[in-house]
């Protein structure tokens, strides 16, 4: 039983542009910190924050179940083997779209904060009902975007929304950051980003090909004990979360010599 | 305070929430809604800030009773933001004040400046009578329309209308101006593509009859006299 739980929505506006990656990767790196931490599927429609998690095979019960009350919740929660300290409570069929309301999310999000240190919601794209349910049920938010025109655009509009819904704080993650085009000046900088956006940066994710071997194989980055980049990143952003001052990474010192690609070669795990 | 409904329209009811912010209107609600079952109703919710939560709440409350929710009318910009971030159309009235008395009704009804302090982010659009002051950021995709001026003290990344109703003389002003696209009057221009230098407000005004970027003249701006009379009344 925690008092002081937290319930943070991860969102995005635009689809790809990593919400059920960090909530996968943050939810380990919070669970292996030592706080209990659920991630809760919210996208109904298209989930697999269970892929990701390589929980997929080991559901029984989802969050459909739950609600109508044919079984428990510790029945519904799939705890992650190698990391005990993190659950999943896997979405329903998508055909729940249609019924679920904001109040379902709300009285769902409620039982979990009373067992859990941290529930993460992983929102779905888009702004339309699945949105809005899964905003209904947090606290807080991270905005999750890349540095393109498009994917910054959407995540303005959803922090519009968020702040008309009452959500507080409100964080920034950056994902797939490419230090060496921002340097050339063929993406945004990171300053372009949040001067539109006007949010606390809680992270800076460099784009990393390990993030994709690791969701093919179901096994977050932060778990397999890789140095990646983008696993290092997750776990400061937990780190950060939790309260710890960790400077932030800048793209402009990032190594992209000859050295620094042979070793991350070495580091790459092919199988 | 007493409760108001009046039959707009043979279908349309207004429901107008009370006046006296002591007390919540949450208390009075269920009477006011009394006998207004499976009726269309607009809103009236005067000066307060109903944020998007509430306002699902009370259209959840207005579903119990088979009641939709038409349209709101509100003073407080945030609910009219809120409501339209609902899909709910709102309109953006002005503060009906008790010991004023309406001398002019057309010149009542909205205020000579709206003082609006928020960023307006993609998708929001903050619409005014006359003129208005915006107290932060534009962003891209949002837009701001007026009356008269339009003056942010803030960034201008999204699109502005001055003049909304054809005045030519309307100018838009921002600290740092590189809006997608402008517009005063009828007249619409694209954004200059080069970046603006720093540290200098601009101005954008019709010229000969075309748009045209200058730095901001500390002169123009707002007619301030025009204001005084109206300044003390607004409570932002």
């Amino acid at each position: 039983m925690t008092s002081n739980s937290r319930t943070i929505l991860i969102c995005s506006g635009k689809g790809g542009v990593g919400k059920t990656t960090l909530t996968a990767n943050l939810g380990i790196a919070l669970a292996q910190r030592g706080s209990s931490t659920v991630v809760l599927d919210a996208d109904f429609g298209l989930r697999n924050l269970d892929l990701l998690l390589g929980l997929e095979n080991r559901i029984v019960y989802t969050a459909q179940e739950v609600l109508a009350e044919t079984c428990r919740l510790d029945q519904a929660l799939v705890k992650h083997k190698q990391v005990p300290n993190l659950a999943l409570l896997p979405a329903g069929n998508p055909r729940m779209l249609e019924w679920l309301k904001p109040e379902d999310m709300q009285a769902i999000a409620s039982m979990l904060e009373q067992r859990f240190d941290y529930v993460l919601i992983d929102c779905p794209a888009g702004i339309e009902d699945g949105f809005k349910n899964a905003v209904a049920a947090a606290r807080e938010a991270i905005v999750i975007t890349t540095p393109e025109v498009s994917a910054v655009r959407d995540a303005d509009r959803v922090i519009g929304l968020l702040n008309t819904h009452g959500v507080n704080p409100v964080q920034l993650v950056l994902n797939r950051v490419r230090p060496k085009m921002m340097a050339n000046q063929e993406m945004l900088a990171v300053d372009d980003v949040t001067d539109i956006l006007a949010l606390p940066l809680l992270g800076l994710v460099l784009e990393d090909e390990q993030v994709i071997v690791s969701t093919n194989r179901g096994e977050p980055l932060t778990l397999n004990g890789t140095k990646s980049p983008a696993a290092k990143a997750y776990s400061n952003i937990a780190g950060r979360l939790q309260g710890e001052d960790i400077p932030l990474l800048d793209p402009s010192k990032e190594r992209s010599g000859l050295r620094a690609t042979v070793r991350r070669l070495m580091q790459t795990k092919i199988f | 305070m007493a409760l108001t409904q009046e039959t707009l329209q043979a279908a349309c009811h207004r429901l107008v929430l009370p006046t006296n912010r002591h007390i919540p209107w949450q208390d009075t609600l269920e009477d006011q809604l009394n006998g207004l079952e499976g009726k269309d109703l607009e809103l009236d919710s005067g000066e307060w800030l109903l944020n998007g939560r509430v306002l699902s709440a009370l259209q959840a409350q207005l579903e119990e009773r088979s009641c939709r929710l038409l349209s709101i009318k509100s003073c407080n910009p945030l609910t009219v933001v809120s409501a339209n971030a609902l899909g709910i159309p709102a309109q953006l009235t002005t503060p009906q004040l008790a010991n004023s008395l309406p001398s002019d009704p057309e010149e009542q009804r909205a205020p000579a400046l709206l003082i609006h302090r928020a960023t307006l982010r993609s998708g929001d659009h903050l619409k005014a009578r006359h003129h208005v002051l915006l107290i932060g950021d534009v962003n891209p995709g949002a837009q701001i329309s007026a009356g008269g001026n339009v003056l942010i003290w803030g960034r201008l990344r999204g699109f502005a209308h001055a003049g909304v109703e054809g005045d030519l003389n309307a100018r838009i002003t921002a600290l740092q101006l590189r809006p997608l696209q402008l517009r005063i009057a009828d007249l619409v221009a694209r954004g200059p593509e080069e970046k603006p230098q720093p540290g200098l407000a601009e101005e954008a005004r019709i010229v000969d009859g075309v748009i045209s970027i200058e730095p901001a003249d500390p002169r123009s701006g707002l007619p301030m006299q025009e204001l005084s009379a109206d300044s003390n009344n607004q409570e932002h």
